[in-house]
């Protein structure tokens, strides 16, 4: 039956309504027979998810000891308290959890479907196409809800299937709905689950659009740094994470020639997006005839954690802000500095006045005269000519009224940094503990050196000004001080290169699952470091180095770029771009997430040759037994990387995030003392057997960046690593130990299966501690292991955790 | 003089306030005796030691006593460059933390659980929440803090000593003399 289109009439009926639901194809292209779970409702994954908590307990660090939702409240759930509604303390921190992966999820998904009418409007439907190299397009997509999409209308019921299950999720946590920790755990796992379908939707959609790169390892490097904004030009600043509106900034300042008189740099994950427009296969026509590579024109500003001080060092003359990781007081901020902000998103409006049906003249006018500090426009297109144009003409008259009254003079700093009573009410509040009383009264005595050593540990949270009480504007010193270092900010990073490709999935496939490609480490996430910028480059660097696959998104993405090496060469210079050992990828934006968690999609189905269609656990169960993936959201401050973390999580990804992340108040832990938690069937003949905890934890918190990395080493084990893997594993794992710590892991040996795991470099001493200290048996002579391990080789163990992947039953 | 532990008890990050439960801050010789008197103690120390390494030294005196020491994050480090590794175990807060709030774990050294731990020199907003996950989810474990910060969530803290280094080590020796004794 062939799809029709067109208008009919019935005659002689009035008043009546026809609804037709979709159409659907009778001759069904996909030849993939359709799997167990199409569009997984609430309950549907349970029983993956309760295997993941069985293994991995959930533990709970509350922030907050009390319930304060209903009006019984406040009530005290400390220890073996309960609600009055019954509620205890593993249930409501399950339950805030469960909140936390909506945020998130949704904030993602809203995202996807403001672009797809948006899309839709602007481009009409559109092929998706991914080009030759990529036919699995759309995992996860695939993966959850069972159809492939062809075009972007394809997504609609995809994101109404998401917005009706994160309803029904939010609606348990009502007073008096769930009750049970684990269930709400499991609650959580799905709508992170659907997190990553909603970002894979978002940015194919984005992609198919905008004409973004499909997979290319050779994305062009674009100018990053507040320093490479040209303050001879006006400075339009993109910050958030949609695109609309920023890209018909750039499409203005394309059709008007007016480069030379703009620049446009984006902040957060607009930053992303924006560099990667026009730089695709050449489709659509609308945007590779007229913006063919126009994406590498803008620029990016720098990642969520410099916001607060761009506006603070001066760098911008308007800003248009979108949605996401918008701190709430860009108004107020902006308005110190006379920079006129443009809210298009109605998601944030900020309390301005809507001037969406308003001539372009009259609001640039109010704008570049002051009369209003900012205005919200909802037409994305409009909103990019009012930003464009603001900026301009904004700028003269900014320069004029800083020459008459400067934002922060050479005496104001003095004063300030003279005012200090060093009473370190800021230290009591500054997140990574900076000594903030001795900076300031160091830049008192003439020592600007902290305000400059301590500028890249800064995560801008602006609470130390808050809390002093001399009203010091810290981050304004820190601004005056690092004036050459904000003109110096001047780096390259690759522009996104989006998904993986199939050919590269051929080609590292085997060597994944193997273990001779030691990991692929995916560094994520926001710019709340616990000890400055630079961790991100030295993780990155660290595991590039050593032959992993490395993944890079979003702000982290942007702050991996900041630093060089001897020859100033960024990362993305250092390496090649490709999904490859000793390459380091930049996937993109906050959503192009997804393309990490597909990735291990596509390694099930185009490697081992599995069925992903509507088949989500067997996906995760390939992922958790066989994929050395491990996650890393060293910045993570949102409830997006929470969601992301925990969709991960259901994927059997397991991820590593920074200390701070306490404030996620949830996290999987296993334990190795515990035999029977790491059971597992062998598919061949569906014997359960005992194997090595690998990967150890699901979720786990790191201290510092060197803890960080050894563990980063240790989840990338896996129960199918071969002998070779095994070696090369335990080699970087031993290794990071040897150079971080000081001293070999404790627990090296139960990776251990066969003597030809040993390292050759340690082999003898680690055969020699195998037998005195852990009693293994080893014959010398053939310098192999007779006993000791938990688990001896075998080449053609098949590891699953699900039954039904037993091929042969005993 | 004994330095006064007790004063500004309020926690490091001020808007950590958790609820109805919140630490007391006492005296040096009160938590010492404590400590004396503890049948399983477990130091659990972390990588702020690194910042201020006379902290490491105290850590080893502590050691001395049959105490045994939980080295967190990298720690392990400068304990190795001290020759002083006897009864010090690596292994991440996390996974530590979260062993010990299940009350049949056997400990770093299989011979039973602990009965107090002692947290020193680690990064105030993680130790905060692993002492919340000890407060609520395993109560028999007696939590002190020893370090420069008033732990909200702790059994027993020292007060605020975090801008007066000298105070701290001096208080911290004032545990150990009172361990001593």
């Amino acid at each position: 039956m062939e799809k029709m289109e067109g208008s009919f009439a019935v005659e002689d009926m009035q008043n009546v309504q026809i609804n037709i639901g979709a159409i659907v194809k009778e001759v069904e292209e996909w030849d993939q027979p359709m799997g167990p779970f199409p569009y997984p409702s609430i309950a549907t994954l349970r029983d993956w998810d309760f295997k993941i908590m069985q293994r991995y307990k959930i533990m709970y660090s509350p922030i907050c000891d009390r319930c304060t939702l209903c009006t019984y409240g406040p009530c005290d759930l400390t220890g073996d308290k309960r609600g009055a509604c019954g509620i205890d303390q593993a249930a409501q921190q399950g339950r805030i959890v469960l909140i936390a992966c909506l945020m998130g999820a949704t904030a993602h998904c809203a995202h996807g479907r403001h672009l797809y009418h948006w899309c839709l409007e602007k481009f009409g439907d559109l092929p998706i196409n991914m080009g030759d190299e990529i036919l699995v397009d759309a995992p996860i997509t695939r993966t959850i809800a069972g159809i492939k999409p062809k075009t972007l209308k394809d997504f609609g019921p995809v994101l109404s299937y998401f917005e009706e299950q994160v309803s029904q999720l939010l609606a348990c946590t009502h007073t008096g709905q769930e009750g049970n920790y684990k269930d709400f755990e499991s609650k959580a796992l799905h709508a992170s689950m659907l997190d990553h379908l909603g970002m894979e939707a978002s940015d194919i959609i984005q992609m198919i659009a905008y004409d973004m790169p499909r997979g290319d390892e050779n994305a062009p490097l674009v100018e990053c740094g507040m320093g490479t904004l040209d303050k001879n030009k006006a400075i339009l600043i993109t910050y958030g994470h949609n695109l609309a509106a920023s890209s018909e900034a750039m499409f203005y300042t394309e059709d008007n020639n007016l480069w030379d008189k703009v620049d446009i740099g984006g902040v957060c994950c607009t930053a992303h997006d924006n560099t990667r427009i026009g730089e695709g296969l050449g489709y659509p026509k609308e945007i590779s005839e007229k913006y063919k590579d126009v994406g590498t024109k803008a620029k990016v500003a720098g990642a969520i954690g410099w916001w607060r001080k761009m506006v603070r060092g001066d760098v911008m003359d308007c800003v248009m802000v979108d949605e996401q990781c918008v701190w709430t007081d860009a108004l107020a901020e902006c308005s110190k500095l006379k920079v006129p902000i443009i809210a298009t998103s109605e998601k944030i409006m900020l309390g301005l006045p809507d001037r969406t049906n308003d001539p372009v003249e009259e609001i640039v006018d109010d704008l570049v005269n002051f009369r209003m500090p900012g205005v919200a426009v909802l037409d994305p297109a409009k909103a990019g000519e009012v930003g464009v144009r603001t900026a301009i003409a904004v700028k003269p008259k900014r320069a004029a009224e800083r020459e008459a009254d400067p934002f922060l003079s050479e005496e104001d700093f003095k004063k300030y940094a003279e005012s200090c009573t060093y009473c370190h009410a800021c230290q009591f509040v500054c997140p990574p503990h900076i000594k903030i009383g001795d900076v300031v009264r160091a830049a008192a005595e003439g020592n600007y050196e902290p305000l400059s050593s301590t500028y890249e540990v800064c995560v801008g949270c602006r609470r130390c000004e808050q809390a002093c009480p001399q009203d010091i504007p810290i981050l304004s010193l820190y601004a005056y001080a690092n004036k050459e270092y904000i003109r110096d900010h001047k780096f390259k990073m690759r522009a996104g290169r989006g998904p993986v490709k199939d050919t590269e999935i051929r080609r590292v496939g085997a060597p994944i699952v193997l273990g001779t490609i030691p990991g692929i480490i995916a560094l994520v996430g926001c710019g709340n470091y616990p000890n400055g910028t630079k961790e991100a480059y030295d993780m990155a660097k660290e595991f590039v180095d050593r032959g992993f696959i490395v993944a890079a998104s979003g702000c982290m993405a942007m702050d991996m770029s900041l630093y060089g090496d001897e020859e100033g060469k960024t990362i993305w210079e250092q390496y090649p771009g490709a999904v490859d050992g000793r390459n380091i990828c930049n996937m993109g934006s906050c959503v192009a997430n997804s393309h990490i968690s597909g990735a291990t999609i596509k390694i099930a189905t185009i490697f081992a040759g599995r069925n992903e269609r509507a088949n989500f656990d067997d996906m995760a169960d390939y992922t958790l037994s066989k994929i050395g993936a491990c996650g890393v959201a060293w910045g993570a401050y949102s409830q997006k990387a929470a969601s992301i973390a925990t969709g991960c999580n259901r994927m059997g990804i397991p991820v590593v995030v920074q200390p701070h992340s306490v404030m996620y108040r949830r996290s999987y832990v296993g334990r190795t003392d515990k035999k029977e938690d790491w059971e597992i069937i062998d598919a061949r003949d569906g014997s359960k057997v005992y194997c090595e905890p690998a990967p150890e934890h699901m979720l786990y918190i790191a201290e510092t960046k060197e803890e960080a990395m050894l563990m980063m080493a240790k989840l990338c084990f896996r129960p199918s690593d071969n002998n070779q893997g095994r070696m090369i594993k335990l080699t970087h794992y031993c290794d990071i130990s040897m150079k971080y710590f000081g001293c070999m892991p404790p627990d090296w040996h139960i990776y251990v299966r066969h003597a030809s795991d040993l390292p050759l470099k340690w082999k003898e001493d680690m055969m020699k501690e195998l037998e005195t200290k852990h009693g293994w048996e080893i014959d010398w002579k053939r310098k192999a292991i007779l006993s000791g391990p938990i688990r001896k080789m075998d080449v053609s163990f098949d590891p699953t955790n699900i039954e039904r992947k037993i091929r042969v039953k005993k | 003089m004994a330095v006064d532990t007790t004063k500004n008890a309020v926690p490091f990050e001020m808007a950590q306030i958790p609820g109805p439960e919140m630490a007391k801050a006492y005296n040096t010789k009160v938590i010492g005796a404590i400590l004396k008197k503890a049948k399983r103690p477990l130091l659990v120390v972390g990588a702020e030691l690194f910042e201020d390494p006379v902290m490491f030294d105290k850590a080893i005196e502590i050691g001395k006593m049959g105490v045994p020491i939980a080295a967190t994050a990298h720690t392990i480090k400068g304990f190795i460059e001290r020759g002083y590794t006897e009864n010090v175990h690596m292994i991440g807060l996390h996974p530590l933390t979260s062993y010990l709030r299940f009350k049949d774990w056997q400990g770093l050294d299989g011979e039973g659980h602990y009965d107090v731990v002692i947290f020193m020199g680690i990064f105030y907003k993680f130790a905060s929440a692993m002492f919340s996950t000890l407060k609520n989810f395993n109560r028999d474990i007696k939590r002190v803090s020893i370090d420069r910060y008033y732990h909200v969530n702790a059994d027993m803290t020292f007060g605020n000593l975090a801008f007066n280094p000298d105070q701290y080590h001096e208080a911290v020796d004032e545990v150990i003399a009172a361990m001593a004794k």
